[in-house]
């Protein structure tokens, strides 16, 4: 009977050891675009919770929703709702996908202040940046070449503007491609033909945001999804997120939570 | 407090008009009246008006949503249609073919249960009426014309399905190909085998992947014998991404056969070594490794715009039979590169690819290669170069051109052919 006790305390010991560790660890992972609100979440959240340990990595949507399907990560980072053939795997893996969308992503097409141009439709500005515009007086603007510029390959925000805006095609070769979006809108300030995309948060008065189809891009105008460059953002978890996710989720979407949403350039809910 | 109620019970209101309708444009709509009433603000509305939909596709997924029947929820539909042109063209013969020919093929997947699916296609085709018919098993092509007459469709694959575990499946019946290959020298992609197969997969860590497929393939069957010829396959890979732009896929398969020796196998194109009887003189056991390596924007750093390609791939693979004791006769590889998008998805998208494959007599069953390179022969080899383009969404065009010659037989029978596919494909 000792011996019964010793094993029962042992794994009990082993429980209480092993219970705190598991809780106060999650893996987060998944598209680059939501990268920077998962990162600045963490180290905010981290720092106001010393016990918590919140690990956060890239590789994008699909890395991400593979990964959580696979029990290998806590939550998966997306730019985009999940795919019909990753529910099908989610179901046979026995995982119950939950959408948490915790920001909006609106991208404002910007031009330089100089630019009399002030709206343009959004089958322009796929002409524009795949080539088939290249004079502003296609566009009853004066006679300038136009001046593409583009964030690079490896942004989010360059995914984001392929499907939502290119749907698919190729962005001119000789488009000047920036690192950032305040890269993006320097460049855009001083260049007087160019045209560039950024952001909701970066665009200042250096820069002029041009309203598309008729819309101005506003942050009410993304979240009520009347702004056609516009997507949600999400966080995925395995069934109504617990524990430590639910707690840097629930943070994520606190007033303090969607300031950094905001400060990282993309639309807060509240 | 008040304000987290309401959207309580609006969400609650929500999910159970969901249900009834499953019409988002609806959710859409209630959602923006509660907005501008105040109820809700507008992050709220988006919050969740996405959630909710998500949700929904969730359950359907799980075959939980209550607005549909629950045979939509289980079951899926897919297809595709090609027409096609096609030119045979033999040096020194004046008789040049050409065909109009179309391809139908239609698929449905059904759930039985979070474990087990059940798959059915249909496509045009020939039966397998006729016991020796090149094109049975390896072509889904009906060549049009015979009078406006009507045309067979034939069962191309009906299955079962059961997965156990996440990285296992057992399937059964007759069914897509489980071996991987880069190219198609010994695996026509219009054979759905038939038999037992089973596939696990997993990862050594997040860069390495691994993957093991295998199966028992009932090559043909003969009444009274208990020694029917069958295929017994493995085949042993991995996937290494050395990292996000370059990656690895490697595998090496080993056939071996029972029961084929001193028989004449459906479908066979006479290629094989054969006896005054037309059976074959040997077993098949033949190992065969391959690879591709792609990259992924392979030219980016340069900057140059007409080499902004999107993807490029180096693909190969070798097969030997050592059943063939003096070792002639029993080998053939392929060699070739593919660029261009990955796949072709939407309008503007484009592949390009070339390869070179040779196949000795007696590498391979000839009841196997791929019916369009020199008519599904061993002993033969041929250059192939594909170029596709997205015409829009779900549909390309495709250009495809054989040209080749057998590696033995009298100098007539050793005439370069060619052959010219002219494809329009449509998927749905």
């Amino acid at each position: 009977m000792k011996g019964f006790n010793k094993v029962v305390l042992l794994a009990l010991v082993i429980l209480g050891l092993t219970i705190p560790s598991y809780a106060d660890k999650i893996v987060v992972e998944g598209s680059t675009t939501v990268l920077p609100i998962a990162q600045k979440a963490a180290e905010t959240f981290m720092d106001k919770n010393s016990g918590a340990d919140i690990s956060v990595r890239g590789g994008g949507s699909g890395v991400g929703i593979a990964s959580l399907i696979d029990g290998n990560c806590d939550i998966a980072d997306s730019s985009r709702p999940i795919k019909d053939t990753e529910l099908d795997k989610a179901v046979t893996n026995g995982r119950s996908l939950k959408a948490n969308v915790v920001a909006m992503d609106g991208i404002v097409v910007i031009v330089n202040p100089a630019n009399k141009v002030n709206a343009l439709t959004k089958k322009q500005i796929r002409d524009i940046f795949t080539g088939a515009i290249s004079n502003w007086n296609q566009l009853d603007g004066p006679d300038d070449k136009i001046v593409v510029i583009s964030r690079d390959s490896s942004s989010g925000t360059f995914e984001a503007w392929g499907t939502l805006v290119l749907e698919g095609s190729k962005v001119r070769a000789d488009a000047l491609l920036q690192a950032s979006n305040q890269a993006v809108a320097t460049t855009v300030a001083s260049t007087p033909g160019a045209i560039g995309y950024v952001g909701l948060g970066y665009v200042t008065s250096s820069v002029k945001a041009v309203d598309v189809d008729g819309v101005k891009a506003s942050k009410e105008t993304v979240l009520t999804n009347k702004y056609p460059i516009g997507r949600p953002l999400f966080m995925y978890t395995n069934g109504t997120p617990q524990g430590l996710a639910k707690e840097f989720i629930d943070f994520i979407l606190s007033p303090d939570g969607q300031k950094l949403v905001d400060e990282e350039g993309f639309v807060p809910l509240k | 407090m008040k304000k987290r109620f309401l959207t309580i019970i609006v969400a609650v209101l929500f999910l159970g008009l969901a249900s009834l309708s499953a019409q988002a444009g609806e959710i859409d709509i209630l959602l923006n009246k509660l907005v501008e009433k105040g109820i809700l603000t507008a992050g709220e509305a988006q919050q969740i008006g996405t959630e909710t939909k998500e949700q929904i596709k969730a359950d359907i997924a799980k075959g939980t949503d209550s607005s549909l029947p629950s045979w939509v929820q289980t079951i899926k539909l897919k297809g595709d249609f090609r027409a096609r042109y096609q030119l045979d063209h033999t040096a020194k013969s004046h008789a040049d073919q050409n065909r109009g020919r179309v391809r139908l093929r239609l698929g449905m997947e059904a759930k039985a249960n979070d474990k087990l699916n059940v798959g059915i296609g249909l496509a045009t085709g020939k039966d397998d009426a006729t016991a020796i018919d090149k094109d049975t098993a390896r072509s889904t092509n009906q060549t049009l014309g015979n009078g406006f007459s009507k045309h067979p469709i034939t069962l191309d694959y009906a299955y079962a399905q059961y997965t156990p575990l996440s990285w296992s499946t057992i399937t059964v019946g007759k069914f897509k190909n489980v071996l991987w290959e880069p190219g198609d020298l010994i695996w026509d992609t219009d054979i759905n085998p038939e038999g037992g197969a089973l596939q696990l997969s997993g990862k050594f860590n997040s860069n390495l992947d691994w993957f093991i497929n295998s199966g028992v393939l009932i090559l043909d069957e003969n009444s009274g014998d208990g020694d029917d010829p069958t295929m017994y396959v493995t085949q042993g890979g991995t996937n290494f991404k050395f990292n996000d732009k370059v990656s690895l896929k490697s595998a090496v398969s080993f056939y071996t056969t029972s029961g084929v020796k001193n028989r004449a196998l459906d479908g066979t194109v006479g290629t094989n070594s054969k006896d005054s009887l037309g059976n074959l003189l040997n077993e098949y056991d033949t190992i065969t490794p391959a690879l591709e390596l792609t990259i992924v924007d392979p030219f980016k750093a340069l900057n140059v715009g007409f080499l902004d390609i999107p993807q490029i791939s180096l693909f190969g693979e070798y097969v030997t039979n050592p059943r063939i004791k003096d070792g002639k006769n029993a080998n053939g590889y392929m060699g070739g590169v593919k660029f261009g998008a990955a796949k072709i998805a939407n309008k503007g998208d484009w592949q390009a690819q070339y390869n070179y494959g040779l196949l000795q007599k007696d590498a391979v069953l000839d009841i196997l290669p791929d019916s369009d390179r020199m008519g599904g022969k061993t002993d033969m080899f041929a250059h192939e170069a594909i170029f596709q383009y997205g015409l829009g969404k779900n549909t390309y065009l495709a250009l495809d051109y054989y040209q080749g010659r057998v590696l033995h037989g009298t100098q007539s029978a050793r005439q370069i052919a060619h052959v010219v596919q002219v494809d329009w494909n449509v998927k749905f």
